[in-house]
């Protein structure tokens, strides 16, 4: 779900981007091994909800750049409304209880 | 969208690969530079990177199993693993796949057979549409009419006849059919072109070829009004009729052909490779065809069967469907004639399974039996792979003390297996196609469309299903094995290098499957050998030696009435008797093996009893040229004539049979109410005219010189010779071409071929099955010989210890053959009674032996015991001569 919200906010990016993007907004919370980006990609592009096109880097350097197909904004919708929906309860049931 | 994206990325996967580990290594490159930027050291920051990042070895994995490459890489890595095992022990590797090829090969042989003769379909479009019409008389014993045609199928029962065209009409009104056709065979002299030729032809109604959907190549086909008494003589032609017999000349169409010495126009010309339905796959083709233009009288007379039929069903419409709407037909037919139509049944079947007929039964029986020996190859192949395997303990000990599963040791088992299976399979088609090619050139005349027997998917799909099949009945074991390995017991025990308790038991098992297999395929072979020399020893009653017969069919044209026919032949034999090396000469409407004609009798002019022996008219040399001895009163001789009185010589059984073994001389008989009285003048003796396998039936011998007693045309002709009979054939011509020179000769054999030819496909079978049986009993000695041989060699040192504590020699020898003699003791009872099970299979092809026949029994029990004690006898002797000191020291 973070790396299709990434990729829903922003043009295309490279691995490396999603990544310090996630690190950067989460403002170093989520720290996971850098590396389980790449199954995680692979997955998406499975499930045809990404797409990766090979382009150059401003420094001329080749690189895959993955972007969010139609199929997988559907998806993060989905995905955004059970998130909102479950947080909700959490919160529900984690609210002081009024004196 | 999923599947087609995860086998695109499959083909692509090195590239893949290539391009993640370099995503990953830019990933690295970008946050090692962005941590120096923050002020690390170069090569901390590299290091940092990548403890960031984690394993990227194991992330690569994971997306290699996301997209499914990993099942595959694996097996590929077995697969190699598994070709390079095979590699490296190539005298095993050559005995398993040879032992497969040749069970493999046999199957794919036989089931090539099976398949073009009965599983591929018929050579027309939509042959699932067209079915075979025939009568079939429901109460046989009533013969109130005259058959006369010959059926071109073989299913129905023993009633089966041919159809009557006066019920065509009919069964046309069937909605069911799209169209109904009726043909039957009619050969025509040929002449004007050359030597005068017999040519296979046949009569067929006009929709004939719109029936089968095959219209000329050329020309047209038959108009409906060509297909009448009086219309303009019409032909058409096969290819194979234009391009040989024509030369394929440019203007075949129209020209005019001389067939019995009438012109006939041809109209047409077929495609190359057209056959009639009842000539598929046989020798003889037809290859003109005429229209049937059946006569009034003929189509009055539902009484008189003689054509086939062959219908095309609508689309939709199911043959059940079809014969339910017949049955209606027949219904009011039996109710307007019950005479003719009442006892008379028409019945359809697919016209594929009707031409196959009863060779299907025999040839389903032979691929039983060629299953069985795939079986007995599997279970050679499969005790082999235990020996390897158990040589292979130490290895997969080792495996599995270093953390393999037990799953990943089977798979590794069950490749190496596959990869033989595909060897064997593979060698077996080759081997299959060789004994294919063999089996065509020896197989029996008679066998539809065996001549088109070859390779196609569907034989290719069998053949790699069954080694697919077998790879794992063979793999199975050892891997089961392999994978019940404890690693601490076998790496124990495995310097000494014993087998385990339950992998000799696995061994003992299959090794008594494999005695009980070729047992079950011995008695069967022995049951069909008994039969055959059953046949054998039938006695014909007549002799065949030294004689040869043939046909001269004379045309209507030329030759109108009997007198004509007779004087013909009467001119023949005076001429031929006269040739040097003549014995005898003999003329008759069809000699013995040729088929005949049946007629209803009234005996002493009691009208009220009909009785129906067969029939034959003969010249007074008939009796002597075929070695028939007269048993009472006369023979017929030269003063019978159309102006003496009628005269007939019956045989043994028509007296037994009919006169209650009265003395039959003086009797009188009746073909019909105001017919002529024919006087019994004489008795023969009793011949076997069908052949071994025929049944006798009552026979009336008549005078050719009496033709107005029989309705047949005299068309046989045999001479007996002093020596070579084959040597007079030439002059016998002469002669013939001296009288008429259009008259061919044609079916020219020797009477001991024609009954050599008439056994020739139970002689195939029987052949085929003893071979089976041979390849059988071979496989099941080396399957003994291999199991004993390792036992002994496992029990060296246990031999070896009671050698030397005073075992004499005998003693060793009865131990090791006790064990043996269980194997095969236990072998030979579960096939005993497999064989009671599976022969009662080949009932109906055997010839008045039981398939419970003792005989064959215990033939095939002792032989099978005496080759296996054999077998086990060499590896018992080198066990009984084990030298203690040399086995201990092993140790």
């Amino acid at each position: 779900m973070l790396i299709l919200k990434t990729l829903a906010r922003h043009k295309p990016m490279h691995g490396f981007a999603i990544a310090e993007f996630i690190l950067e907004t989460s403002q170093g919370v989520l720290q996971v091994e850098e590396g389980s980006l790449y199954p995680a990609l692979q997955r998406l592009l499975l499930k045809d909800w990404i797409v990766g096109d090979w382009g150059k880097t401003d420094e001329n350097r080749r690189a895959r750049y993955y972007s969010l197909t139609a199929e997988g904004r559907r998806q993060l919708a989905r995905e955004l409304d059970r998130y909102a929906r479950v947080s909700q309860a959490i919160a529900a049931i984690l609210q002081p209880v009024e004196p | 969208m999923r599947f087609p994206r995860r086998i695109a990325a499959f083909f692509h996967r090195d590239r893949e690969t290539r391009a993640l580990r370099d995503e990953m290594q830019f990933h690295l490159e970008l946050r090692a530079r962005k941590l120096r930027l923050s002020g690390l050291a170069p090569d901390d920051a590299g290091f940092a990177a990548r403890r960031q990042f984690g394993n990227a070895a194991v992330y690569q994995d994971q997306i290699s199993a996301i997209w499914g490459w990993t099942m595959w890489e694996r097996f590929m890595q077995d697969l190699r693993q598994g070709i390079r095992m095979l590699v490296k022990a190539p005298g095993f590797t050559a005995i398993t796949v040879l032992t497969l090829a040749l069970g493999l090969g046999i199957n794919t042989a036989i089931f090539s057979a099976v398949n073009a003769v009965m599983l591929r379909p018929l050579p027309y479009p939509q042959p699932d549409r067209l079915v075979s019409l025939w009568e079939e008389n429901i109460h046989p014993d009533d013969r109130r009419f005259s058959s006369s045609g010959t059926s071109a199928g073989r299913l129905g029962g023993v009633g089966r006849t041919t159809l009557s065209p006066a019920n065509l009409a009919d069964y046309r009104a069937a909605s069911a059919f799209e169209g109904l056709a009726a043909y039957d065979s009619s050969p025509v002299n040929l002449t004007g072109m050359g030597a005068p030729q017999r040519v296979g032809g046949e009569a067929v109604t006009w929709n004939y070829f719109s029936v089968l959907g095959v219209p000329p190549a050329e020309g047209r086909t038959f108009l409906p009004e060509e297909d009448r008494p009086g219309a303009n003589p019409v032909a058409i032609v096969s290819h194979e009729f234009w391009q040989q017999r024509m030369g394929g000349a440019a203007d075949a169409l129209n020209r005019t052909i001389l067939l019995d010495s009438k012109p006939y126009r041809i109209v047409g010309i077929l495609p190359a490779g057209f056959q009639s339905p009842q000539k598929l796959g046989l020798q003889e083709a037809t290859e003109v065809y005429l229209t049937a233009s059946y006569a009034s009288a003929l189509l009055a007379n539902r009484g008189d069967h003689d054509v086939n039929g062959l219908a095309r069903l609508k689309p939709g419409v199911s043959v059940a469907a079809a014969q339910a709407e017949l049955n209606t037909i027949w219904a009011g037919l039996a109710r307007q004639y019950p005479a003719t139509n009442a006892n008379i049944r028409p019945e359809i079947a697919p016209l594929g399974d009707d031409l196959a007929g009863s060779v299907s039964y025999s040839l389903w029986a032979l691929f039983g039996a060629s299953g069985l020996i795939v079986l007995i190859a599997c279970v050679n192949v499969a005790n082999l792979l235990m020996v390897r395997a158990a040589g292979r303990r130490h290895e997969s000990s080792v495996r599995m003390a270093l953390g393999s599963g037990r799953l990943p040791l089977m798979r590794q088992l069950m490749t190496e297996s596959l990869v033989i299976a595909v060897a064997g399979c593979l060698a077996g088609i080759v081997t299959g196609r060789l004994l294919m090619l063999g089996l065509t050139a020896i197989a029996p005349a008679g066998i539809p469309r065996i001549d088109t027997a070859g390779m196609d998917w569907r034989v290719f799909g069998v053949a790699a299903a069954m080694a697919l099949i077998t790879g794992l009945i063979f793999g199975m074991a050892p891997a089961w094995q392999a994978s019940q390995v404890n690693p601490v017991d076998a790496l124990k025990t495995a310097a000494r290098g014993t087998g385990a308790k339950s992998q000799a038991r696995w061994r003992t098992a299959l090794t008594i499957a494999e005695v009980s297999l070729s047992l079950i395929l011995l008695v069967g072979a022995g049951l069909l050998l008994r039969s055959f020399s059953t046949l054998m020893g039938v006695k014909l009653g007549f002799q065949t030696d030294r004689v040869i017969a043939m046909n001269i069919n004379l045309p209507e044209l030329r030759y109108a009435d009997g007198p004509a026919r007779f004087q013909f032949f009467q001119k023949l034999e005076d001429r031929v008797r006269a040739l040097p090396g003549v014995v005898g000469v003999a003329t008759a409407n069809r000699m013995p093996m040729r088929g005949g004609w049946a007629s209803g009798i009234f005996l002493d002019g009691d009208m009220d009893n009909e009785y129906v022996p067969d029939f034959q008219a003969v010249t007074p040399g008939y009796f002597d040229t075929l070695g028939i001895p007269l048993l009472r009163g006369r023979a017929l001789t030269a003063l019978d004539t159309d102006q003496s009185v009628p005269v007939a010589v019956v045989n043994q059984t028509f007296a037994h049979q009919l006169l209650r073994d009265a003395d039959p001389i003086g009797h009188t008989m009746l073909r019909g109410p105001g017919a002529p009285r024919i006087a019994i003048v004489g008795v023969v003796n009793d011949i076997r005219r069908k052949g071994k396998d025929g049944e006798i039936k009552p026979e009336v011998y008549l005078n050719a010189a009496q033709t107005a007693l029989y309705p047949v045309r005299l068309a046989d002709f045999a001479v007996r010779a002093a020596g070579d009979p084959r040597a007079l054939v030439n002059s016998i011509s002469r002669e013939v071409w001296a009288i008429d020179k259009d008259q061919p000769l044609t079916n020219v054999r020797t009477m001991d071929e024609i009954i050599d030819e008439a056994v020739a496909r139970r002689r195939f079978q029987t052949l085929l099955l003893l071979i089976f049986a041979a390849v059988a009993v071979a496989l099941a000695i080396v399957g003994i010989y291999g199991v004993l041989a390792y036992s002994v060699s496992q029990r060296i040192a246990e031999l070896g210890i009671r050698v030397a504590l005073g075992a004499p020699p005998r003693a060793i020898l009865a131990l090791v053959l006790r064990q043996a003699g269980m194997l095969i003791a236990a072998g030979i009872a579960i096939g005993v009674a497999g064989a009671y099970g599976l022969t009662r299979f080949l009932q109906d092809l055997l010839f008045q032996v039981k398939t419970t026949d003792w005989r064959a029994y215990t033939g095939a029990v002792a032989l099978l015991a005496a080759v296996a004690v054999i077998a086990a006898l060499v590896p018992a002797r080198r066990g009984a001569r084990v030298d203690p000191v040399v086995a201990l020291r092993q140790e």
